[in-house]
């Protein structure tokens, strides 16, 4: 199996998850997190003070799969999560080796369908 | 080493952390989270109209352990994470080739 993660805009979370739901995927896992990439962040005026934004809001997605799957979640993700502007994130796959749904303790590909 | 990965309800999270340290788990990372599984969340009424919750409130829990203890720590949160209903969540193990602790600079095995 693979986990399939996605660092992207909170912008774009309901289209990422519309295609995953369409690309027919059982399930995902959202967390708020911060960073930064290249730009390293960008600087605001707030009354007159300049303040650096260094770590900016961001949307991490994880999707468990199957790894024949893994490279068509990430096309998926990396599709619709795409604006074409600074700060679109990175989609990244890792590998799993074992997998338990809690409920019934079923392992493997089984926990995942 | 392995990193294993906990989603579950948020409720059984003092549950499971106890188990852990029953069976000498060291520490621990829990964070909040949401998601969704195959039931895709569920709708609630509130005021009359019908709201659909798509992602439900779950806590996510990482243990970094030796090779050997993954298998004990996989069983030890998912028999105490259980409840039987649906929504109890998923836990897995990932491959990690180096950890190192921050404050003294040690590597592998010893960092944990």
């Amino acid at each position: 199996m693979r986990l399939v993660t996605g660092v992207i805009k909170p912008f774009k979370l309901d289209d990422v998850k519309t295609a995953l739901e369409a690309f027919g995927v059982q399930g995902m896992t959202v967390s708020e997190v911060q960073g930064f990439g290249r730009q390293r962040g960008h600087t605001e005026v707030y009354r007159g003070a300049e303040y650096e934004v260094s770590f900016v809001p961001k949307v991490r997605v994880e999707v468990l799969c199957e790894d024949a799957d893994a490279h068509d979640v990430l096309e998926v993700i990396a599709k619709s999560a795409l604006t074409g502007s600074i700060g679109d994130g990175k989609v990244w796959c890792t590998p799993v080796d074992d997998v338990v749904r809690v409920r019934t303790g079923e392992r493997g590909v089984e926990a995942l369908s | 080493m392995r990193l294993v990965t906990a989603i579950l309800k948020p409720f059984k999270l003092d549950d499971v952390k106890s188990a852990l340290e029953a069976i000498g788990v060291q520490g621990m990372t829990v964070s909040e989270v949401q998601g969704f599984g195959r039931q895709r969340g569920h709708t609630e009424v509130y005021r009359g109209a019908e709201y659909t919750v798509d992602f439900v409130p779950k806590v996510r829990l990482e243990v970094l352990v030796d090779d050997a203890d993954a298998g004990g720590v996989i069983d030890a949160i998912v028999s105490t994470a259980q409840t039987g209903s649906i929504g109890d969540g998923k836990v897995w193990s990932t491959p990690v080739e180096d950890v190192v602790r921050v404050r003294t600079g040690e590597r592998g095995a010893d960092a944990l």
